[in-house]
């Protein structure tokens, strides 16, 4: 459970708040609201109860307060009482925390409210208490009685931070020219108070500026395993070994806030034209409704109309898949697929650590550490830790984590660090999550019959490796933190998780300004997408040289698609089957058993225009036959697969009319039904294969533009 | 529960890529074409003594067949595979073609298609040489025509794997040079050839040598097997045919473990996580790669609903819609909008606005720096790494400049840090890119090919706070000690190699599958190969995990350390590092006194286990590994059934 929170926020809304100064954009209550907005809308963000904010107006119009009979307390309004701030308070705050047209009201006594409030809310209890003021120091400031405040500050345990709109900061380098001599002793007297009440006093510039550091999430691991670090089967061994252990993670991906889908509501207006939001706007989230998903079942059945018919659940049973026989498990016998496992984390073995891939990690990494308030776990796993270490060894080992789970393969590396000693723990991969795909040497290059070359257009020569040596040399990075001290490693506690920062502030930013677009990411979040700038300066050289020795050319977007060469169109042998394929007689029609093979050798030995258009026609037609002759979609796939086919050819040989043709005249017969029936099913396949008109995009020498082949897909 | 609930949320890129280009099905079908020759079926003599009896070729062939059928169930269910027997003296294709004989001495054992139960109770039956099968392997009296076997796998694959991305028909044969003396059956071969190969389709050829004579490629077979593949235009000759790599010989086991070696290795069709995606080396330079995900956890196929109400059982196939909850009428996808929970009400985004939220630019793999190998912890690690290896698609000389860097970081021992998108909209992570070698098994076969590895880092968000524990360093005397029971236990080689593990829960799943779906009898024992081997431990470090025993507990005394209080677990041999200090460290004598484990026999063996408190039935069954939730008669059950199976 966190701690429970009361933090009253003090935000000056004085006519000068509403001025804009030193040539900013924005006056200073929007500057200093930037800061406040994203505190609140933080909190708002953890939905958390006991996250209780209040909100405070210095120097209003109005007054509003416990005290506001005292004229020392005119001129502040509570504007938010100590409790959990949902989306109907934040508009009301957003439409009421405006520049006022009075500079009265005294800053002190703002406190004093704030202090009251939290009293009285807290009472005895324990919270995290927080007052935070904002402000930029013009206003008056009745210094009396400060002792008192002070002590009651302390007493009551109150963190206090004082944020300032131009308020001097030497350390981090702000100072004011020309200040007002009132605003210099506001700021003296303000400064003295916080650091007397041991707060936080500090300049907006900075406030404003660190908003773009993310902040992480501090999650409290719970333990994933308690058991056994086994060597040996205690039960028949007596030599085996048990040490008592807890696993926690080390890591684990932290992830982004998840949406869930809704529709606007039937009837509602459209949200989000309600202009500037008024007080007797609907929420956003009013005019939604959620999405529900409902699922059905479906069985093949021949003689059904369209091959389907619905079944209810409550008729079938749970079952697996074994190719494409269908099993079923009885409810008795759910669990009978499972291995009987039971919990443990048994060494297998050892290996040498510079034997090992690194590549081979699996998962996310998790910390074994012994037992805890056990001294004999803690030396005897402190030993084994200190052993792998010494040996430059990891353990390999079974882990069950929880009876009848399935075991994992593991590995164990001692980590050794000042203050800490535990084993790092990760998944290995099994047999059957390696893939053998297989890829050719990239040091040499093995030709037809089996020779062995080192120099070729596909490895790098002498120049090139060389250049790259001393780019990739020159490329050393030193990489420096936010506060600009050298970062050991890889910035891996510097960098933060693009996408979930974003979603995180845009739905904050989102909250407090519905109308606005959403913004880009924040810098800082995208500080690593590019290499820094003053590396890339010193190496440009370097990367000159690699460049020229590399000679890399891009290939235009034109050719891409192009037919392969013809040479690698021949048998190994180099054998001209072409030749062969012209003495065959019988391949002057295209049968339609054989068609694809034929009508790509008919085009590659076509001599004219017109063989081209012949070979179309012919495979029109042994389309609409096969189209015809489909028992439902029994031949679906193959019509798709000639057309593709078709369809690639022509474009290759530019002729792009040809088929755009024959698509055109197949669209109209399968939409007059002629072609055995409704076949609107097959179309949609079409539309999803994406085989329709060829246009410019596609083929330069098409005369269908992009909009008319989008147009094609409609059957209206 | 099935596949209800399942949440489709924020998919992660490790989707294998749909090639939205392509109208072509991603998919990959297998045909054998299995040469049935006198000399295929006769039995290559073991040449090992200890070990009589022999594997002909053919039967080597069927063996790797069903080995790769079966294996395929489990890693590609949605793949198809057949096997075409030829030069058999019967023939089969297809029914309707009644007594006409279309393809004479082609006989079509396993039909193209996804594999059923049946078929692979068949397939072994063939395999393991039953009588019933011993009639089909029957080779023909006349030579078969080559030209008619590949035209009829021409057919299979046009109607049974019509549009699929990948086709491949591995011809297992110790022939040669089928057609020597008639030059015109041997261009009709090659000419049926070219069409399989315009058809998309690929010979993969696994050659036998026979005794005294090496398979000579040159004869024939080079004018059937192309250059490149037909649809990945990608893969270079080398890894086509593999007539560099030494063929199958020798006696029966080694034939077929070095035949098993090689169809392994191509079992798989390499399909692309990624592709195209531009390594930017530089600022302004870049060449392309594609990806590939060579590490992926395999999971079993989840359950599904199979519908009883017919003949045969029948999955059910589950079909989702989406309705508003207010006036339950179906949403288009079009139509939803995202929004998040905030401040107890939604704050919603446009379907636009949620992809520019999740957009961060382009894919790419840009390089940012190098560092040297060693800044990477072993701790930096969230998921299985991707595989990149260069490709010419979109820049010419991507390959040189990929070997160029991919040799220096491995010889100056660095990695790259890469900001990594890899597709489109895909969350970006920072990265290490590393340099991998290539490995080869004893056979020559490529087991992990050469290339770079990309391993996404952890954010600082993703890093969890390390728990509070009791430092207590362990004295070098102790080490010592430990130090040598580690040295013992060494596994081969001091490597972990994957292939020596297949996953026991995943082969048991299916193993038991398997059997319900032919109504086989239950398999008895898993073969599970990742429990330790008990025996050797003891024997090879029982010794010096005995010194290290003692050791331990002279230290605690020396310290004056105690054991948890709370667990009075005190185990039988001395090892027990919770032992209560003080206990003597007795050479192989059992240390029962206040031991849990003694005392929940004892009142087993006395029939009242159920007198037991519940935190001892608790701690016992936390002891061995037992669930210890439910109640206390379920405690008690599992206590009983623990010695009842001990018994």
């Amino acid at each position: 459970m966190a701690e429970k929170e009361a933090t009253v926020y003090i935000v000056d809304v004085g006519k000068s708040m509403g001025e804009r100064h030193h040539g900013r954009l924005v006056s200073d209550l929007e500057w200093g609201m930037q800061y406040v907005w994203d505190r609140i809308t933080t909190t708002v963000a953890t939905g958390r109860k006991t996250a209780t904010i209040g909100v405070v107006a210095l120097r209003s119009d109005d007054t509003l307060n416990e005290l506001a009979d005292e004229p020392s307390f005119a001129h502040i309004s509570v504007l938010q009482n100590l409790g959990q701030v949902l989306m109907p308070d934040l508009r009301k705050l957003r439409d009421s925390l405006k520049p006022s047209h009075t500079n009265k009201g005294d800053t002190i006594s703002a406190f004093v409210i704030a202090i009251q409030m939290i009293h009285a809310y807290c009472k005895k209890l324990k919270y995290k208490r927080e007052i935070v003021m904002v402000t930029n120091g013009n206003g008056f400031i009745n210094g009396e009685d400060l002792d008192h405040i002070k002590q009651k500050v302390k007493e009551d345990n109150i963190k206090l931070t004082v944020i300032g709109a131009d308020f001097d900061d030497p350390d981090y380098g702000v100072k004011e020219e020309d200040k007002d001599p009132r605003k210099a002793a506001n700021e003296r007297l303000l400064q003295q108070f916080v650091e007397d009440c041991d707060g936080a006093y500090g300049t907006l510039e900075q406030a404003v500026t660190e908003l773009e550091i993310p902040r992480v999430k501090i999650t409290k691991s719970m333990p994933s395993f308690k058991g056994f670090l086994q060597l040996g089967d205690a039960t028949k061994y007596e030599t085996a070994v048990r040490i008592p252990v807890e696993r926690y993670f080390r890591t684990y991906a932290a992830k982004p806030p998840s949406a869930s889908s809704f529709v606007l509501r039937s009837g509602g207006e459209q949200d989000g034209d309600s202009g500037t939001a008024t007080n007797q706007a609907p929420g956003e989230g009013d005019a939604l409704a959620a999405v529900r998903t409902s699922r059905t079942y479906q069985i093949t059945d021949e003689s059904a109309p369209g091959g389907k018919v619905d079944v209810e659940r409550d008729d079938l049973a749970k079952g697996y898949e074994y190719g494409r026989t269908a099993v079923h498990i009885s409810q008795t016998e759910e669990n009978i697929t499972n291995l009987e496992t039971f919990a443990g984390l048994e060494i297998l073995g050892f290996i040498a650590s510079e034997k090992y891939d690194r590549y081979l990690h699996m998962s996310n990494v998790n910390v074994i550490i012994p037992a805890r308030a056990d001294d004999n776990a803690s030396l005897a796993l402190s030993s084994f830790v200190h052993a792998l270490f010494e040996l430059s060894s990891f353990a390999v080992a079974r882990l069950v984590a929880k009876e009848n789970k399935p075991p994992l393969l593991v590995l164990l590396a001692p980590s050794i660090e000042p203050d800490f000693e535990c084993l790092l723990e990760v998944q290995l991969p099994f047999a059957e999550d390696l893939r053998s795909y297989r890829f050719p040497p990239l040091d040499k290059v093995v030709t037809v019959s089996g020779k062995v070359v080192t120099e070729h257009r596909n490895l790098p020569n002498d120049d090139l490796q060389k250049a790259m040596d001393q780019y990739v040399d020159s490329m050393e990075m030193d990489l420096k933190d936010d506060d600009g001290d050298l970062i050991e490693g890889l910035p891996i506690e510097h960098s933060f998780s693009p996408l979930l920062h974003r979603i995180e502030a845009a739905v904050r930013y989102r909250a407090i300004h519905p109308n606005e677009p959403v913004l880009e990411p924040a810098d800082r979040l995208t500080k690593f997408s590019h290499p820094d700038e003053e590396l890339v300066e010193k190496t440009k050289k370097e990367l000159e040289k690699l460049i020229a020795a590399a000679d890399v050319k891009k290939v235009p977007p034109k050719t891409k698609g192009r037919k392969r060469q013809r040479e690698t169109e021949k048998p190994l042998s180099g054998l001209d089957i072409d030749a062969l394929l012209k003495q065959e007689p019988k391949r002057a029609k295209i049968s339609a058993r054989n068609a694809i093979p034929e009508f790509k050798q008919v085009l590659s030995l076509a001599d004219t225009i017109e063989t081209i258009h012949d070979a179309v026609q012919q495979m029109g037609q042994i389309i609409e036959d096969q189209i015809k002759h489909s028992l439902g979609d029994a031949n679906y796939d193959r019509v798709i697969e000639n057309l593709g086919t078709v369809r690639e050819e022509l474009q290759d040989y530019e002729e792009p009319a040809a088929y755009n043709d024959l698509i055109r005249q197949l669209k109209e017969k399968i939409l007059s039904e002629s072609l055995g029936g409704d076949r609107r099913e097959l179309w949609w396949l079409i539309r999803k294969s994406k085989l329709g008109l060829i246009d410019k995009k596609a083929s330069e020498v098409s005369t269908v533009s992009e909009e008319e082949a989008s147009e094609f897909f409609s059957t209206s | 529960m099935a596949d209800e609930g399942y949440n489709h949320e924020d998919e992660t890129y490790d989707e294998e890529e749909v090639d939205e280009t392509s109208f072509r099905a991603v998919k990959d079908a297998i045909l054998f074409a299995i040469d049935v020759s006198s000399s295929m079926l006769e039995p290559r003599p073991s040449e090992n003594p200890k070990k009589p009896g022999g594997v002909s070729p053919a039967s080597a062939a069927l063996k790797c067949a069903y080995h790769l059928m079966q294996q395929r169930i489990i890693s590609n269910p949605r793949d198809m595979i057949g096997v075409l027997l030829y030069g058999t003296e019967a023939s089969k294709f297809y029914d309707e073609d009644g007594d006409l004989v279309s393809y004479p001495h082609c006989y079509l054992f396993t039909d193209l298609d996804i594999p059923s139960a049946q078929e692979v109770k068949e397939l072994r039956g063939l395999a393991e040489d039953e009588e019933e099968a011993r009639k089909i392997l029957q080779p023909s009296k006349e030579p078969v025509s080559m030209a008619n076997v590949l035209f009829c796998a021409n057919q299979i694959f046009t109607s049974k794997a019509p549009n699929f991305l990948s086709r491949r028909l591995f011809i297992v044969t110790d022939e040669d040079n089928p057609h020597a003396d008639n030059k015109s059956l041997r261009s009709a071969a090659t000419v049926r050839a070219r069409d399989l190969y315009d058809l998309g389709v690929n010979i993969e050829l696994f050659p036998i040598s026979r005794p005294g004579h090496e398979f000579d490629t040159s004869k024939f077979y080079d004018d059937i097997i192309y250059k490149t593949s037909p649809t990945d235009g990608e893969a270079p000759a080398y890894l086509q045919p593999d007539t560099n790599e030494p063929t199958a010989k020798g006696d029966g086991i080694s034939l077929l473990n070095s035949l098993l070696s090689s169809i392994n290795s191509r079992s798989v069709p390499r399909r692309t996580l990624f592709s195209n995606v531009p390594l930017e080396i530089g600022p302004g330079f870049k060449i392309s790669v594609n990806g590939y995900l060579l590490l992926k956890r395999q999971e079993p196929a989840r359950s599904c609903y199979v519908w009883l109400g017919g003949e045969t059982p029948q999955i059910a196939k589950g079909v989702t819609t989406q309705m508003a909850d207010d006036t339950a009428q179906t949403v288009e996808k079009g139509d939803i909008r995202k929004a998040y929970k905030f401040g107890g009400e939604q704050v919603s985004f446009t379907t636009e606005e949620q992809q520019a939220l999740r957009s961060f630019g382009d894919p790419v793999i840009r390089i940012i720096g190098f560092k040297p190998l060693s800044a990477l912890p072993f701790w930096a690690n969230l998921k299985h790494p991707s595989f990149i290896y260069p490709s010419e698609e979109d820049y010419i000389g991507s390959t040189r400049v990929f070997s160029a860097l991919q040799q220096k970081l491995l010889k100056s021992q660095k990695l790259a840090l890469v900001w990594f998108i890899p597709r489109k909209n895909a969350s970006p992570v920072l990265a290490a890119m590393i340099a991998g070698e290539e490995k080869v098994d004893e056979n020559g076969v490529q087991k992990i090919p050469p290339g770079m590895w990309i391993i996404p880092l952890p954010f600082a968000d993703d890093v969890r706070q390390n728990p509070e524990t009791n430092r207590i360093e362990a004295p070098d005397s102790l080490i010592d000690l430990m130090r040598q029971v580690v040295q013992q236990l060494q596994l081969p080689k001091a490597v972990y190699d994957p292939q020596k593990y297949p996953n026991p829960s995943l082969q048991w799943h299916y193993r038991i599958l398997q059997a319900l779906a032919l109504d086989e009898d239950h398999p008895g024992e898993p073969e599970d190969k990742t429990i330790p081997k008990y025996r050797q431990i003891d024997k090879r470090a029982g010794e010096y995990v005995l010194a290290w025993a003692e050791e331990l507990d002279t230290q605690i005394k020396k310290l004056g350390l105690t054991a948890a209080t709370k667990t009075t677990l005190v185990k039988r041999g001395p090892k027990e590092s919770s032992e209560t200090a003080g206990s003597p460290p007795s050479k192989r004598v059992k240390v029962e006194s206040g031991n849990i484990d003694s005392e929940v026999k004892k009142s087993f063996e006395k029939g009242t286990v159920a007198k037991l408190t519940m935190p001892t039935l608790k701690e016992f069954l936390h002891a061995h590994g037992r669930s210890s939730a439910g109640k206390k008669a379920d405690l008690v059950d599992r206590v009983e059934q623990f010695f009842e199976q001990k018994l």
